[in-house]
């Protein structure tokens, strides 16, 4: 049990750099708190508010106090131990859902101070240090992580500078996975990236040519980079000239990209309001390729675009479709399906 | 640990050795660990360097919070993982009926916070050496409430690298290197493979505050 405390006026309750293991809460009386700004050393008073909790990151955390606490008129609070104040805060959700957001934007902002003073963090920031990332992984032939990386690479940079290689990459990690698998075979590439790395690389090194040059690499990055150029296109809502570059991946049977071509077009065309053409073009992928991965986007958009034409009962059947493929496909389309059902009254 | 059974269309798995996440990646989603073990690392210069390994019931991922904060390490399922997948957007909804989860976070929160402004205090240090000397403090601070076995009287030992001890300062290892060489030649410091003793942690902190008031 958490016990009841009073302190009389100009005594303090605890000093910064003290040891914690206690959480207040403030019944009565008048007490402040006196801390200094991390960023200017300027003091920081805080009057605490009846019912305000305090000492509670430094006792959770284990760590020395932050602030001073002193009583300015005869004060009472309540004590709690770290585990009374669990005990407590279980069976007062809302309390900790509050800590929580304050905490959050606490972090929020001294993770941004933090930011701010690392100006230099790594040269090109997240993009840079993502593809490192992946070729750390890819030299030592951990290649299904490599794979994920240069996956993760195109999808969010994929105009980016390092975009041609990402994909040759990707296609040396995929190779080399299939043919060797993980920790097998030569490393696609050789030594350590950064010029300024020290000697011993913790990958044996490699024997000369090494460099898996698989056959349709070169013929295929092109259709790649036109790819995820569509992608990033229509991620600016240029939807038309994504349409374009989807179209001519479509004609240009490759067949990694032009399956994903078809969906993108048909996103395009949906995006772009073009109700039948889209209900078009999406009937003819279900119809040639019924096992396509992205088939309940597919469904989903179909009803979407029947739904925008007016014909509920059309819309009605292409989101029952969605909901009544295999149920642990918890996807998006899935969500947005039932929602839109719902709106139209049910199935 | 509570009835998570409401939350199964959060549920995801992957396989050993199967990545979740990879640092510098921008971060949307946090995880809640069901089954089997997560690895954290991170590439140090060129090695891959394990933070920690992370089991049942605990949480990962959690800066995600944070808007567009990219990860800053990656996790790796060590076994067949199964976890809870949450973002900003439905994290309320798992912490309303999960107290025991939100004070789980809760606590990590506190010791990020922490941890982030004590980063913050050792970054705006301008004296390269008292940068130094702060990252032992930081480091004394948490070790003293985890049970403290290794100190002697003033005397303070840590398990620490000099990568640690860069990472910290946010200094190149050969500058600490060097710095921790000329605090061993004053006899301040101890140096070995994978510790390094501290003969008078209130020589440093006395260290660190002349440098700090200054500011």
């Amino acid at each position: 049990m958490p016990k009841a405390v009073i302190y009389r006026a100009n005594s303090v309750i605890y000093f910064q750099g003290d040891t914690a293991d206690k959480i207040f809460v403030l019944q009565q009386g008048r007490i402040v708190m006196t801390s200094a700004d991390i960023e200017t050393g300027k003091e920081i008073r805080e009057i605490i508010q009846m019912g305000e909790f305090f000492g509670v990151k430094s006792a959770l955390g284990r760590y020395p106090r932050e602030e001073s606490v002193a009583v300015i008129q005869d004060a009472s609070v309540l004590a709690f131990s770290v585990p009374e104040f669990e005990a407590f805060a279980g069976s007062n959700t809302r309390i900790i859902i509050k800590m929580l957001k304050v905490f959050s934007n606490q972090l929020r902002r001294v993770h941004k101070q933090v930011e701010n003073l690392m100006e230099k963090p790594i040269a090109g920031g997240s993009e840079n240090g993502l593809f490192h990332t992946g070729e750390y992984y890819l030299r030592n032939r951990m290649y299904s992580q490599a794979r994920y990386i240069f996956g993760r690479y195109l999808t969010y940079y994929p105009t980016g500078k390092l975009a041609d290689q990402a994909t040759k990459y990707l296609q040396a990690a995929e190779a080399a996975f299939a043919r060797h698998g993980d920790g097998k075979g030569p490393a696609p590439i050789a030594g350590p990236a950064f010029k300024d790395d020290p000697a011993g690389a913790s990958a044996p090194p490699p024997p000369p040519n090494a460099a898996v040059r698989t056959p349709e690499a070169q013929p295929l990055s092109d259709v790649a980079k036109e790819y995820y150029n569509g992608v990033s296109l229509f991620s600016q809502e240029k939807f038309a000239d994504a349409l374009n570059a989807f179209k001519r991946i479509i004609v240009s049977d490759d067949p990694e990209y032009t399956g994903k071509a078809q969906f993108d077009a048909g996103r395009c065309l949906f995006a772009l309001g073009q109700w039948d053409g889209s209900i078009k073009h999406f009937t003819g992928i279900v119809q040639t390729t019924p096992k396509h991965p992205d088939m309940a986007d597919i469904l989903f958009m179909m009803g979407s675009a029947w739904e925008k034409k007016g014909d509920a009962q059309r819309a009605k059947g292409f989101f029952g479709k969605v909901l009544s493929m295999s149920a642990d496909d918890d996807s998006s389309a899935r969500i947005k399906a039932k929602k839109a059902l719902n709106a139209l009254g049910g199935a | 640990m509570s009835d998570l059974s409401a939350f199964m269309r959060f549920a995801r798995s992957f396989q050993p050795g199967e990545m979740i996440f990879s640092e510098y990646e921008p971060g949307d989603s946090f995880y809640l660990i069901q089954s089997g073990r997560v690895r954290i690392t991170k590439i140090v210069g060129d090695l891959e360097k394990n933070i920690d390994i992370l089991q049942p019931p605990e949480i990962f991922g959690e800066m995600a919070i944070l808007e567009g904060a990219p990860r800053s390490a990656t996790a790796i399922a060590v076994d067949l993982v199964k976890v809870l997948e949450f973002n900003r957007a439905n994290f309320e909804l798992l912490m309303m009926g999960n107290p025991q989860i939100a004070l789980r976070l809760l606590k990590l929160f506190a010791k990020r916070i922490y941890d982030q402004k004590r980063r913050f205090m050792i970054l705006k240090l301008e004296d390269p050496q008292a940068k130094i000397a702060d990252v032992f403090l930081m480091l004394d601070e948490t070790q003293a409430s985890g049970g403290g076995e290794a100190s002697i009287g003033d005397g303070r030992e840590f398990k620490v690298t000099v990568d640690d001890v860069a990472h910290w300062a946010g200094m190149s290892i050969g500058e600490v290197q060097t710095i921790l060489g000329h605090f061993s030649n004053q006899r301040r410091v101890e140096l070995y493979q994978d510790r390094v003793i501290v003969k008078n942690i209130m020589d440093f902190q006395r260290f660190v505050n002349s440098k700090r008031k200054k500011t």
